[in-house]
């Protein structure tokens, strides 16, 4: 393959940019998510930097926790706000969730990260006694995926990502594993697992003209 | 804007953050002092920091005489940075410091500030420590570059760019000599002191046999 044609400066508007993991669960293969998680580290942004991260054991179910696991334990709550009201609602797989608007917001403590994107990696943030921990497994070789906004989760935004498959992993709130496994999914073209990290991630609103 | 594929073919070399700084006294003489940081995510020799930094480029020196040193957090890292990637950025790799350079453990390294205001990196080593100073901030820019216009030209690269209109390099407090230089990155006019975030290098796939 010779070069590949580019515009090598896009005139956008740099949203954000960061590290931005996830994990979806199903309990039946065929039917609907039944566990969404997603982790946040964000290194630039307009409303600065922060960490996050976003469970919805319940995704469907309009309560927060501690009476449904639906949650978000950050440092940076406006931000939180931000990309949750301008990426995370639009993505599909989160759009419409009753538990996203109803989730319970805490403040972060602590996060910890254990093991390497080599085989396996475990991330773990924590408010005070309560605790949110995202395993990824067996994790494949890193790709790099650049998409418009005709295919971007959001329908705006370009994005460019670098993408880590997990073939296995899960989600567990103060210590309980939440149900549901890991399914194949479409993902440009060809199939990827739904547990994945995403490194190195910038969304970029195209330029009007 | 992203081009097709959405999936790049190509294999992941590194990912991670890449801000520098690069001073002269005299615009048309060598550089007086130079530091390239590393915030690595992925790459084949794993995760970690490391700060190369010439105190005096021009000196085919290192320690204990002059600070011309690859500080880093994981020493196989700093080794990978070293022989693949900054051997092939001329600016550094023909310097005299390159050659002479030491490889020195770092103690302790951080960030701080807002990559939209005021920015830094502190590292700190059991010797001395390196501050680099970030400021008059541009807003970023979301790069992709086809080989020809990165500086090892043998790779693709999606990055974003904060321009820095003033910056320092201080060890234990005291400035190194020397102020940015205007430079021309893939047709923008910007400066030799710069904030790079979810930097992505990407080996081309191989011409079909």
């Amino acid at each position: 393959m010779g070069e590949r044609a580019r515009t090598a400066v896009n005139r956008g508007r740099v949203e954000w940019t960061g590290d931005n993991p996830g994990i979806y669960l199903k309990t039946e293969a065929g039917g609907d998510w039944t566990a969404l998680a997603v982790s946040f580290q964000i290194t630039l942004s307009p409303h600065g930097r922060g960490r996050a991260m976003v469970v919805l054991g319940s995704p469907d179910e309009a309560a927060s926790y501690p009476d449904a696991p639906n949650l978000c334990i950050t440092d940076n709550p406006p931000l939180m706000h931000y990309l949750i009201d301008g990426f995370l609602s639009k993505f599909p797989t989160f759009r419409g969730r009753a538990g996203l608007g109803a989730m319970r917001f805490l403040p972060l403590t602590e996060i910890l990260r254990e093991g390497s994107y080599e085989t396996r990696y475990v991330e773990t943030t924590k408010s005070g006694d309560t605790s949110l921990a995202l395993t990824w497994g067996d994790l494949g070789a890193p790709f790099a995926v650049e998409v418009t906004p005709e295919q971007s989760a959001t329908g705006e935004h370009d994005m460019y990502s670098l993408f880590m498959e997990a073939r296995s992993g899960g989600i567990a709130v103060d210590g309980q594993v939440l149900p549901g496994e890991i399914v194949q999914r479409p993902f440009f073209g060809t199939m990827m697992s739904s547990a994945f990290l995403a490194l190195s991630e910038t969304w970029v609103t195209p330029n009007a003209t | 804007m992203p081009i097709q594929p959405a999936v790049n073919p190509g294999a992941i070399d590194w990912s991670g953050e890449n801000p520098g700084i690069l001073l002269k006294e005299d615009p048309d003489g060598p550089f007086s002092a130079m530091a390239l940081f590393f915030r690595i995510a992925y790459s084949p020799a794993g995760q970690g920091e490391a700060l190369l930094l010439f105190e005096k480029p021009t000196v085919a020196e290192s320690l204990p005489a002059v600070r011309n040193v690859m500080i880093s957090t994981n020493k196989a890292l700093g080794h990978f940075l070293a022989d693949s990637f900054i051997a092939k950025l001329g600016a550094f790799a023909e310097a005299p410091a390159f050659a002479a350079m030491q490889h020195v453990a770092a103690r302790s390294v951080r960030s701080e500030g807002d990559p939209l205001d005021r920015y830094a990196e502190i590292i700190e080593t059991e010797d001395f420590t390196v501050e680099l100073r970030w400021s008059e901030l541009s807003p970023p820019i979301a790069l992709e570059l086809p080989p020809s216009l990165t500086g090892p030209k043998d790779r693709e690269l999606f990055t974003v760019l904060v321009e820095a209109g003033a910056a320092s390099i201080l060890i234990d407090g005291a400035a190194l000599p020397g102020v940015p230089m205007p430079r021309v990155q893939a047709g923008i006019e910007t400066t030799t002191a710069f904030l790079y975030f979810s930097e992505t290098w990407i080996v081309p796939e191989a011409p079909a046999a």
